[in-house]
């Protein structure tokens, strides 16, 4: 609980645009101080200034049975101290109409209410209305700061993964290959492998946009091997520096007329499957808007193959640009 | 509210073969995309509606008496369901925005979920 | 608009943690239909839908949804509460219908966030 204020460096000052960001995403709750020494109202005010002196306080709140009541500050002492009036309670000088604020409300607000009160600390109080910690100026600069750093480093480490992954290794053609296998009628963990592979693709350095294009396709790709094959398949992503190639393959039925499963709205699908959400007729559809480029060879002895080629060069987005 | 305001102030193109629709009356508003909930959700008289554009909802249509059906997203049925609609005297209407605009739009109009 | 103002729009209640309760919210759609959700919903909206599975969340996390609102009363089970948490995004539910949920979102001023069916998807 301190007030000092950070200045505001050169530095610093480049990301402003990213701590304006923190102030709404940082919640109070994340840079509060907690353990706040309280006051009860019945102490008196001679004692409350020892303890202020004693722990360097310039303020505290005052509860009773966990109930905020008040708020008792340095400025209040002296007032008491002007007066010389320092036997009486601490009920009698403190702040009773205070402040508060949400545990869960973002910074920013915390930094409006100190703009428009100007007090220096405000309680703040969870759910339940009980004080769960305070917040000061200094704590929003501290907590940013410390925000910032670790945006830094989570950034950093990142980078350094995919870097390290598609740039220093020197092989004449580098590729990662996740592999998944898929039960059919397998509902309960239906779009577990593409949530996974989504969020490699994303570590891998991927951008969000292509991400999600990939996670879309790849998901559309496993539903059909749960619901529509005899026994499963197995998924097949192999990702490389400028392309990624998603591949679904099953031992069975196979598809009778590949260019009407291509037709939006077409679907073999049963009622069941329809009241899952599933089979509207649109997974193909989608899977083919989503990659770059799409196969799909199928045959009723040998089952179905579906490739979904995603590339990374033409659109300034590979995976291993990142120096 | 009937039919033909909604038609007019929502822009809807018919499916299905022209009459008054002036006549028809709308008691309430239903959205949902799984047969089983329209089945136990939606009210006679009250209008659908759906993104789903294959044969199936023409027949819980009829079977629950409802004024009409919107088919969102410009979704198009086969020249057999829009057959199957007017032999069973089903208006199927369709709109190029989603569920959500739709309902958006009904909702202004004052239609609500239930019929008083 | 904020995630609590939508719970009080719709006399609904948060099924997951409080964490995401700040969350600011655009846009929505309404489908039950899952192939629909990852053909045209735009990253960052809510999704109203009536079916209940886990199958919502994972199409959730694949296509960057920020909100889950189940109508017609639908409480997900724990398994799927559990992946929510985890993945954090926060599940809604509410009483009300698909019809009076978005109706009523939409009057206050929710846009539609869905992208015509020949957009591309990214």
């Amino acid at each position: 609980m301190t007030d000092e204020h950070p200045r505001v460096s050169d530095e610093f000052a480049k990301s402003i645009t990213r701590t304006e960001e923190l102030a709404y995403e940082l919640r109070i709750h994340e840079v509060m101080s907690e353990n706040v020494h309280c006051l009860p109202p019945d102490i008196k005010l001679e004692e409350a200034l020892d303890i202020f002196q004693k722990e360097r306080f310039s303020g505290a709140p005052v509860i009773t049975n966990g109930d905020l009541v008040g708020l008792i500050s340095i400025e209040d002492l002296i007032r008491a101290l002007r007066s010389g009036n320092l036997d009486v309670n601490v009920s009698e000088y403190m702040t009773t109409k205070v402040v508060t604020v949400h545990e869960y409300d973002p910074v920013v607000e915390a930094l409006k209410t100190f703009s428009r009160t100007n007090f220096g600390r405000l309680p703040v109080l969870d759910k339940q209305g009980k004080l769960v910690g305070i917040i000061t100026k200094g704590d929003i600069s501290n907590g940013l700061l410390t925000a910032l750093q670790r945006d830094y480093h989570a950034e950093e480490l990142i980078r350094y993964r995919a870097s390290h992954l598609f740039e220093d290794i020197v092989s004449h053609r580098t590729s990662l290959i996740l592999r998944y296998e898929i039960r059919k009628g397998d509902f309960i963990h239906g779009g577990n492998a593409s949530s996974n592979i989504k969020r490699a693709l994303l570590r891998l350095g991927a951008t969000p946009q292509i991400a999600r294009r990939c996670g879309i396709a790849v998901y559309e790709a496993e539903m059909n091997l749960i619901i529509h094959t005899n026994h499963g398949g197995s998924l097949r992503v192999e990702v490389e520096p400028h392309k990624i190639t998603m591949e679904a393959y099953d031992d069975g039925p196979g598809i009778e007329d590949v260019e009407q499963a291509m037709k939006p709205g077409y679907s073999t699908a049963t009622n069941e499957i329809r009241e899952m959400g599933f089979g509207a007729g649109m997974g193909l559809v989608n899977i083919k808007r989503c990659v770059d480029e799409m196969r799909l060879i199928s045959s009723r002895d040998r089952g179905t193959n579906l490739y979904m080629i995603m590339y990374l060069d033409d659109k300034d987005n590979t995976l291993n640009t990142v120096n | 509210m009937n039919l033909n305001e909604i038609i007019q102030n929502l822009n809807l193109k018919v499916l299905t073969n022209s009459k008054d629709f002036s006549t028809i009356k709308v008691k309430s508003g239903y959205c949902s995309d799984l047969l089983s909930c329209v089945m136990t959700g939606a009210e006679p008289e009250g209008i659908w509606i759906t993104l789903m554009s294959h044969s199936n909802i023409v027949a819980v249509a009829a079977l629950l008496d409802l004024a009409a059906i919107i088919i969102t997203e410009d979704a198009q049925p086969d020249q057999q369901t829009i057959d199957k609609a007017n032999e069973k005297d089903i208006i199927m209407l369709s709109s190029p925005d989603p569920n959500y605009e739709v309902i958006g739009q009904l909702w202004e109009l004052g239609l609500r979920a239930t019929k008083n | 608009m904020k995630l609590t103002e939508i719970v009080d729009l719709i006399n609904g209640e948060l099924l997951t943690q409080e964490e995401d309760y700040k969350k600011d919210i655009t846009g929505a759609m309404g489908a039950d239909l899952m192939s629909d959700v990852l053909a045209s919903i735009k990253p960052e909206a809510a999704l109203l839908t009536g079916l209940c599975n886990p199958q919502v969340v994972r199409t959730a996390l694949i296509a960057d949804i920020r909100t889950i609102i189940f109508v017609r009363g639908k409480n997900p089970d724990r398994e799927t509460i559990r992946i929510a948490n985890e993945e954090q995004i926060p599940l809604i539910t509410t009483s009300l219908g698909m019809f009076e949920a978005c109706g009523i979102l939409h009057k206050a001023g929710l846009l539609s966030y869905e992208l015509p069916a020949n957009d591309d998807c990214a």
